[in-house]
């Protein structure tokens, strides 16, 4: 049946805002209608539609597993009116979420595969839904070694440090790898860019999965890499971003020729998108 | 299939009926220009008319309408959805904008998600089609399946043959509109002016004057989205003014935002939006997939030519012209299927 009342958001309430970095934020949220999340079934890789009253609406994506619990979190870097209006609101205050929406990452797939995850900057927002679902009591069994490389520009600018820094290196059979491209007081670790990282790490292709998502100028470079190691188009899972305003397949927007990134997409192989025209 | 007849002159009497019972919504000349309105009398209602300036889309989706009202505080957040559609009848749309209608069906009734306002108009609306007696310089609708006389979309089809209207009815949406005015709609002699039909049907048929031929075209686009074709002179006219896509009738982009009506209260509002304006794909980022009007240029023919038909199998054109004849600039359709196809032949 299709859901008819599709456009209308449910209210939910911030129960938690964590600051990633200085201009992006971890908004914790709960429904007010605890049956909406009973009901949800969002998975890995989904997103949704953000309703700042007053400002209009902004797609985001789930960047909690299910498995987390029974609450949604958005991380939102400050970037635009919505987003701005967004960062000033405090735990307790309300907003309205419609979703979720589009495909998810192929974690049926992927099962008995090792993981390797390239993310930069702030879009390590998008993938790290996959990572807790594969990371979680219930699922870690189904899924083998999960690395994870991931780099900013510098040491403020790399998000959720408490997953990279004690609460992923501290699970069972994980990697990480962490870098940025300019060294300060506050960072020990490696500087430099994530492809170069990638290629010196040199994941074996053998029976994985690479998800990677990142700024375009860092794709651009860590796919040549990912071939040189070789990897195959469809081992390469990237998820894209576009502007949308319904989220249904309505608006028009979205398209990558044909398809529409908000109820085709947002996950798509390399593979994919080869066979997509180059407008994203 | 069922017929009736309409005479003539007791159309306005039908019309009248249909105001009082129904929200009627007609074909009206507002200065030089003729669009669709709800009227009160029958007449109000300019049945002259060729192809009106902007097409009736607007009585399923609204150029501006509100999906809902809020009322938020920061700490509380209530909604409140408009209500459903009245009873309406559109009277008087030409074949190739009630083919239009269907074209938009799959788009806002999709497998996955419905709209609701959509669907709520689309079922409490009687279409009644009317055929065209004219075919004008601009008009292509037979290139893309449609033609003057083309009952496509409609639940009622009128015909005018001298003093009377020869009614097909199309539907039990349709059948039940003519059993409720069956003193109007009389079903003696409607066999004899079904020739009749046919025979205008024929003579406009050969009164095109554009010659669009589609053979080829889509094959043409498949897999060829770097055609050096979109690189020529067309998108360089463009002055992304966005006409075309406001009077197409098959365009059904829309934006959403809201409207602050009070110090906490305001309407969230979807309206038509346009691919020819760069802010149509601009993230907040700054990136934009489309940035040029070459881009754009060549997502609108695309969509019209092969998107639409890719994703729910029906082109997203019906040939009405409108788009032809409103370009300041002269972009037109039919010359860009025309050279698609050239291009098809020497490829």
């Amino acid at each position: 049946m299709p859901n008819p009342t599709a456009l209308t958001p449910y209210p939910v309430t911030i129960t938690k805002i964590v600051d990633e970095t200085s201009d992006v934020k971890t908004f914790t949220v709960e429904f007010d209608d605890p049956e909406i999340m009973e009901n949800f079934g969002n998975k890995p890789g989904q997103v949704c539609m953000l309703s700042i009253f007053g400002e209009g609406e902004s797609t985001i994506s789930i960047t909690s597993a299910p498995t987390r619990g029974k609450f949604l979190e958005f991380t939102v870097k400050r970037v635009g009116r919505l987003t701005e209006v967004l960062h000033q609101m405090e735990v307790g205050q309300k907003f309205g979420v419609r979703g979720p929406y589009g495909n998810w990452f192929p974690y049926e797939t992927m099962k008995g595969k090792d993981l390797f995850f390239v993310g930069g900057g702030f879009a390590l927002a998008p993938i790290r839904s996959l990572i807790d679902f594969a990371l979680s009591d219930q699922y870690r069994k189904d899924y083998g070694r999960v690395e994870i490389l991931y780099g900013s520009r510098s040491y403020d600018d790399l998000c959720f440090k408490s997953d990279l820094f004690e609460r992923w290196p501290s699970l069972s059979n994980t990697g990480i790898y962490t870098t940025v491209d300019r060294g300060d007081d506050n960072w020990k670790g490696r500087v430099g860019h994530v492809p170069g990282y990638v290629e010196e790490v040199a994941p074996s292709p053998e029976n994985k999965f690479a998800i990677i998502a990142g700024p375009p100028i860092m794709i651009k470079f860590a796919l040549p890499v990912m071939e040189k190691l070789g990897f195959k188009d469809e081992q390469i899972i990237t998820t894209l971003e576009m502007r949308m305003k319904c989220c249904l397949g309505k608006c028009g927007r979205c398209n990558i020729g044909s398809k529409f990134v908000c109820v085709d997409g947002p996950v798509f192989s390399r593979a994919q998108l080869k066979g997509m025209p180059q407008e994203y | 299939m069922e017929a009736r007849i309409v005479n003539k002159g007791q159309l306005p009497e039908l019309l009248d009926k249909l105001a009082k019972d129904y929200d009627l919504i007609a074909p009206v000349k507002e200065e030089t220009l003729t669009f669709f309105r709800k009227i009160s009398c029958a007449k109000d209602a300019f049945l002259e008319y060729t192809n009106s300036d902007i097409s009736p889309k607007g009585c399923f989706l609204p150029q501006s309408e509100k999906t809902f009202s809020y009322t938020y505080t920061g700490d509380s957040l209530e909604i409140v959805k408009p209500e459903g559609a009245k009873k309406t009848v559109l009277f008087g749309a030409r074949p190739c904008d009630t083919r239009a209608i269907t074209t938009l069906d799959p788009v806002f009734e999709g497998v996955k998600f419905g709209d609701e306002y959509y669907s709520s108009k689309r079922e409490n609306t009687v279409i009644i089609g009317l055929s065209c007696t004219k075919v004008l310089s601009t008009c292509f609708c037979y290139a893309f399946g449609g033609g003057p006389c083309d009952g496509t979309g409609s639940d009622l089809l009128f015909t005018e043959i001298g003093d009377k209207y020869y009614v097909e009815v199309n539907t039990d949406k349709g059948k039940a509109l003519v059993d409720t005015y069956s003193q109007i709609f009389s079903s003696q002699g409607a066999d004899q002016l079904a020739k009749g039909k046919e025979e205008l049907a024929q003579k406009l048929s050969g009164e095109f004057v554009r010659k669009v031929d589609l053979t080829g075209v889509k094959e043409v686009l498949d897999g060829n989205f770097e055609l050096p074709y979109w690189n020529g002179d067309d998108y360089k006219k463009c002055i992304g003014c966005g006409t075309c896509t406001y009077v197409c009738p098959t365009c059904h982009c829309f934006d959403i935002f809201d409207y602050t009506t009070g110090d906490f209260t305001g309407d969230r509002i979807r309206c038509w939006d346009s691919c020819m304006y760069p802010e149509y794909t601009l993230m907040a980022g700054g990136h934009n997939p489309r940035p040029t009007r070459k881009e754009r240029v060549r997502n609108r023919f695309m969509h019209k030519l092969k998107y639409h038909l890719d994703r729910y199998d029906m082109v997203g054109c019906v040939g009405c012209g409108r788009c032809v004849r409103k370009c300041p600039v002269n972009i037109d359709i039919t010359k860009i299927i025309n050279d698609l196809k050239e291009v098809a032949q020497n490829a």
